[in-house]
């Protein structure tokens, strides 16, 4: 069970990275961020069901993330949105506005 | 403990419908072409990993997750989405690119490799020193309890940081997502109408 778990928590990071590098609109590219987000809190609560049943330490931090990873999507968006007005455009290769 | 108190067939058939909607989902996340639909899986992924927790023993992270992720962050991209998207292939899938072939073996090897160190780690002894510790002061109280008593003794100082940084975060939000210009187009309004009276 907790190994089962453990690599269903793999196979999200990984499809989450593939995601981050390959995806062409910056929308899709924080959803990617947000499975990597659930990934990590998939993998803190297995382990702390499996090893920590008393203190649910592990619960506690992955609070901290969802909170976290709430705050980032706030943020994110809210560049996307201002980058767009600018440009009028969302893909990720045309943001070079600072670039040297 | 556990809130499922369900037979064991049936827990693992509530696991294997919780793992293949996440699979799929977040197949679908990332490879459709339309963005709404993948807004749209990105919320059926964040559903059954809160039903996932709860069957874990986790309900308040649980209830966080539906909260947050479906009912705040979900929405939130549903609107950027709404507010941006231009659709313009009509093609599910798009078409790969060398670096998009040569993205896809790196991951892949990263998750066998993952894979593999999972396998090869024996948990069971882990499992064996801690259950001793267990057994000896097991407190039954609640999980909700646990956490809050936690949260406001051992984690205060983070927790208090964690505030900070939201109410960080929604300020910055604002400043960001604020359109620049519109006090001034206020402005050029506002002048013809003061000159309206010396007309009359």
């Amino acid at each position: 069970m907790l190994e089962h778990l453990l690599n269903l928590g793999a196979y999200l990071f990984c499809i989450g990275i593939f995601g981050l590098i390959t995806s062409r609109n910056m929308v899709r590219a924080l959803m990617c961020l947000e499975l990597v987000f659930n990934a990590v809190n998939v993998n803190l609560i297995t382990f702390s069901n499996s090893f920590d049943i008393q203190q649910t330490k592990g619960e506690i931090f992955a609070i901290f993330i969802i909170a976290i990873a709430a705050a980032e999507a706030a943020i994110g968006l809210a560049i996307v949105l201002a980058i767009y007005r600018n440009k009028k455009s969302t893909r990720i290769d045309q943001f070079n506005l600072l670039k040297w | 403990m556990n809130i499922f108190e369900l037979s064991e067939p049936l827990h693992e058939i509530l696991f294997f419908i919780l793992e293949f909607g996440v699979i799929f989902g977040s197949l679908g996340v990332v490879l459709f072409t339309n963005i709404v639909y993948s807004a749209f899986f990105l919320g059926l992924v964040f559903f059954c990993i809160s039903i996932l927790y709860f069957a874990l023993n986790a309900d308040f992270v649980a209830a966080a997750q539906i909260l947050i992720y479906v009912g705040a962050v979900n929405v939130l991209i549903v609107f950027a989405v709404m507010l941006i998207n231009k659709p313009k292939s009509l093609k599910i899938f798009p078409s790969w690119t060398i670096g998009d072939k040569i993205t896809f073996i790196i991951c892949s090897n990263m998750f066998f490799l993952l894979v593999t160190v999972i396998l090869n780690t024996s948990w069971f002894n882990i499992t064996l020193i801690t259950e001793s510790k267990i057994f000896l002061n097991f407190n039954f109280t609640q999980n909700v309890q646990r956490i809050g008593y936690l949260l406001l003794t051992q984690f205060l100082l983070p927790f208090e940081l964690l505030s900070i940084v939201l109410l960080i975060a929604l300020i910055g939000a604002i400043v960001i997502a604020r359109r620049e210009n519109l006090i001034k187009i206020n402005e050029k309004e506002k002048a013809p109408i003061e000159k309206n009276p010396t007309v009359f």
